[in-house]
């Protein structure tokens, strides 16, 4: 049976072996490390056609958007994967962390003139914060940003936290589309909180010590995000096999009999909507720095429905499932398609629009898990073994008829 | 089941991959010929979503003209390369997509200048990558940037914070969005005798910027402005929104923005509240102009639309190298481009070719014929607009600030003035 599994926790120092803890972040390290090489030092020395094909097909601005990418779907799985509350708005967490580093490392505020260990261009105004403060302040804000959105939603279940959620991912967007008047209902004055649909840009660059990364070092960024997300895949392992983990796996699994053995409902989910909320934070501060600024139109409905994609097609609950499915779409989505469109468009010598059918793409892989692998690419244990226990034989059915037409 | 659906997975794998290795090209097309150094020039555009069709009018006219002086300048052949700056997921520009251009232009050794972005703020984040290129910095000319704050002062920090190493690198062929607004408020208090204006903007970077201007110009003229506000681009309607606005009484609207933020419907709800548009007057920026669907509308007809140039008809009228590549767009491709900026784009790139031409075929030597010196010039006779191009080489705006007013009728956008501001 299922608990079968839990008697255990995966950590569980083995005879002559390495800890599961040790695994992962050795397997994590060595691939970061791996591309950070690659592309640091082996492909500027490899000559121009292997640069042009890897360029095309993977260039490194792709593969620091991939790494945001997965960092908030590790986020999301806590609410999702592991604690099972359906978050349709996660988007808003990605972008109150985008927003956090717009307003701490930018010259948004351009009447203040505040520097803490930031990079700013020489005499200019705003707030300049130190990079790694801001991610540090990204995470204390959408923690509090998530318990704040979770209180009230908790009482509802199923559909109706779905839609809440939804609400909630609407909502702050427009917040901050529309944030560049407060406190006047006419369409001037006002305070400039978020300078509207205009958007914060640019923001100044990651600091790492007195070294400031400029606009080309995106091996550095990469290295910078990878440990970001360490941090994160870090946080999910450990939460999971923890004391929170079991508790929202029991709320995940049944929630009536989670309450009755004495699991504290509300605190807990709240608790998985803010460790989930950190980890969209850390994402939109990260994904800030990528595009050197913030844009509200870069945080719509469509994103929170990516996410939730990842999740589902890598396997929920599976902290290495969801990595590999926010990868595979985040490339798909970023530049897979149109590569793949135009290589075949070149070889065949059609003229197909590959990235127009991007949603219809997405839309067939989910139908296709749905049909013939529910638990997703790398399911979590427990979920495949109760996708795959049958809940009732064929002859248990008949019989069950059989009883209830007699009764 | 199962088995017939992995097998036709691999064979699609196997046969990606093979693709995949037999060519490792990406998504530029163009056409080399001659001899001399080869150097690539790029276009930044959105092709999907609703700019699809315009940016594609343009990267054709670019294409012919190209054609026209056999991708050479000066001893330089040159090659085109398109790069997308929208996602499917986005439908159109696309913050992610702009970073990533800017990253791919500078990482192609031999690209020296890219024409675009079509969105200014698109152009916002890839203006600042662009400037610190290895080497000195690359040239971008937009054809359809109309935001100030590009190249002037306009919000707090800019155009400086465009530029972190302080060198200009941007350059546009179009005029901005101050004079635009200011020409539509003069042409409504002196031509349409308009007293009591309404303004709904849609909330974006260009949208307020248009009617910003065209608010402080309309108050100088002595029009009453009832309001300013911005109309959200999800709702179904704005019956309420009009209801609300007709109480005031005005004999004017002022929509600032762009149709793909649901002007049809706001275009239709105008005129089922406010009347058609010879009552009560609707005037749009050039954001409403180049889309068919628009053209079509029967509540559009009569609105007036200003365009930050000259209209493509103007241009066809007044004969010279614009006329002669439009008509060889139309014998290519059988109509005219769908959207007036298809020429600009061409301007943009003519400036491009003879910044090269002029140059040592480095990125530094091409930015340094538009920034250094006396600029450059493009005389009345070469340029596909008619008349003498300079591009300022202190701020990178252009000396033509050509509006045209154009207004909606029989399905088709009519050139009625032009209304030149200074």
């Amino acid at each position: 049976m299922a608990t079968a599994e839990l008697v255990g926790p995966p950590e569980t120092r083995e005879h002559g072996r390495l800890t599961h803890n040790a695994r992962w972040a050795i397997g994590f390290g060595t691939a970061a490390v791996l591309i950070f090489v690659t592309y640091h030092w082996v492909l500027p020395s490899l000559n121009a056609n292997i640069n042009t094909f890897v360029n095309s097909w993977l260039p490194l601005s792709v593969v620091d958007e991939c790494m945001v990418w997965m960092i908030c779907a590790l986020g999301l799985n806590i609410v999702v994967g592991f604690a099972g509350l359906l978050d349709l708005g996660y988007v808003a967490f990605w972008a109150i962390g985008g927003y956090t580093a717009g307003w701490l490392i930018s010259g948004q505020f351009y009447n203040l003139k505040i520097d803490i260990f930031g990079s700013p261009a020489a005499g200019t105004p705003g707030i300049h914060i130190n990079f790694w403060l801001v991610l540090v302040a990204a995470a204390i804000l959408t923690a509090l940003m998530g318990i704040l959105i979770g209180a009230p939603t908790l009482r509802l279940k199923s559909d109706y936290l779905a839609l809440v959620t939804l609400g909630f991912g609407e909502i702050i967007p427009q917040f901050f589309k529309n944030g560049d008047h407060l406190g006047t209902l006419s369409g001037s004055g006002g305070f400039d909180f978020t300078h509207g649909e205009r958007g914060i840009t640019p923001v100044d660059p990651i600091t790492i010590g007195p070294w400031k990364l400029g606009p080309f070092d995106l091996d550095w960024q990469f290295a910078v995000f990878a440990a970001i997300a360490a941090f994160v895949i870090f946080v999910c392992l450990r939460l999971r096999v923890g004391r929170l983990g079991r508790a929202w796996l029991a709320i995940r699994e049944d929630e009536l009999a989670a309450s009755m053995m004495g699991v504290p409902l509300m605190r807990t989910k709240l608790a998985a909507y803010a460790v989930g909320a950190v980890a969209g934070g850390l994402g939109g501060v990260a994904f800030a720095e990528h595009v050197g600024g913030v844009l509200p139109d870069s945080f719509d409905f469509s994103i929170s429905i990516t996410l939730l994609a990842m999740v589902v097609l890598g396997g929920m609950g599976n902290v290495w499932g969801v990595m590999i499915g926010a990868l595979v779409l985040s490339w798909i989505n970023a530049n897979g398609l149109k590569q793949v469109g135009s290589t075949f468009n070149s070889t065949f010598g059609t003229s197909w629009d590959f990235p127009s059918y991007n949603y219809l793409m997405f839309g067939l892989i989910l139908v296709l898990m749905m049909l013939f692998r529910r638990e997703g690419l790398l399911p979590e244990s427990r979920t495949k073994l109760l996708l795959r226990e049958p809940s009732r034989t064929d002859v248990e059915s008949v019989g069950a008829d059989l009883e209830g037409e007699s009764a | 089941m199962a088995k017939p659906i992995k097998l036709a997975a691999a064979l699609t794998g196997v046969a990606l991959l093979a693709a995949a290795c037999a060519s490792t090209s990406s998504t530029g097309t163009g056409s080399t010929g001659g001899t001399g150094k080869t150097l690539v020039i790029s276009t930044d555009l959105p092709l999907q979503g609703a700019s699809k069709s315009a940016s594609e009018s343009t990267i054709n006219a670019i294409k012919l003209y190209l054609d026209s002086i056999h991708y050479k300048a000066g001893p330089y052949t040159l090659v085109l390369k398109n790069y997308d700056d929208s996602t499917a997921a986005a439908g159109k520009w696309d913050a992610g997509a702009c970073a990533a251009n800017a990253q791919a232009h500078v990482a192609n050794a031999n690209e020296v200048a890219v024409m675009g972005t079509y969105n200014s703020g698109c152009a916002k984040i890839e203006v600042p990558v662009l400037e610190q290129a290895p080497g000195g910095g690359m040239l971008m000319v937009s054809h359809a940037n109309t935001n100030p704050g590009l190249t002037k002062s306009w919000d707090p920090g800019e155009p400086d914070k465009y530029y972190p190493k302080g060198t200009r690198n941007y350059a546009r062929v179009i005029t901005t969005d101050d004079y635009q607004g200011s020409a539509a408020a003069q042409f409504a208090a002196k031509d349409l005798g308009v007293k009591k204006c309404y303004i709904l903007n849609d909330n974006e970077t260009y949208g307020q910027g248009v009617g910003k201007a065209f608010q402080d110009e309309a108050t100088k003229q002595g029009i009453t402005i009832l309001g300013n506000q911005a109309w959200d681009a999800k709702q179904p309607n704005y019956k309420a929104l009009f209801t609300s606005i007709k109480a005031l009484g005005p004999d004017c609207i002022y929509i600032a923005g762009i149709f793909d933020n649901n002007g049809g419907q706001l275009v239709k709800d105008k005129v089922a509240v406010l009347g058609d548009n010879t009552a009560v007057k609707l005037i749009g920026p050039d954001g409403f102009t180049g889309y068919p669907d628009l053209d079509k509308l029967a509540e559009g007809q009569g609105m007036y639309l200003s365009f930050a140039g000259l209209s493509t008809s103007q241009l066809v009228a007044g004969g010279g190298a614009g006329a002669k590549l439009l008509t060889a767009y139309k014998a290519k491709y059988g109509s005219d481009p769908t959207t007036d900026y298809a020429l600009y784009g061409v301007a943009a790139v003519q400036v491009i070719v003879k910044a090269i031409a002029g140059s040592d075929g480095t990125r530094a030597g091409v930015l340094k014929q538009v920034f250094g010196g006396a600029g450059i010039t493009i005389s009345a006779t070469d340029s596909v607009l008619g008349k003498e191009l300079i591009i300022d080489p202190k701020t990178g705006d252009v000396n033509a600030k050509d509006i045209s007013i154009l207004q909606l009728m029989n399905n088709q956008e009519g050139f009625l003035k032009a209304w030149p501001v200074s």
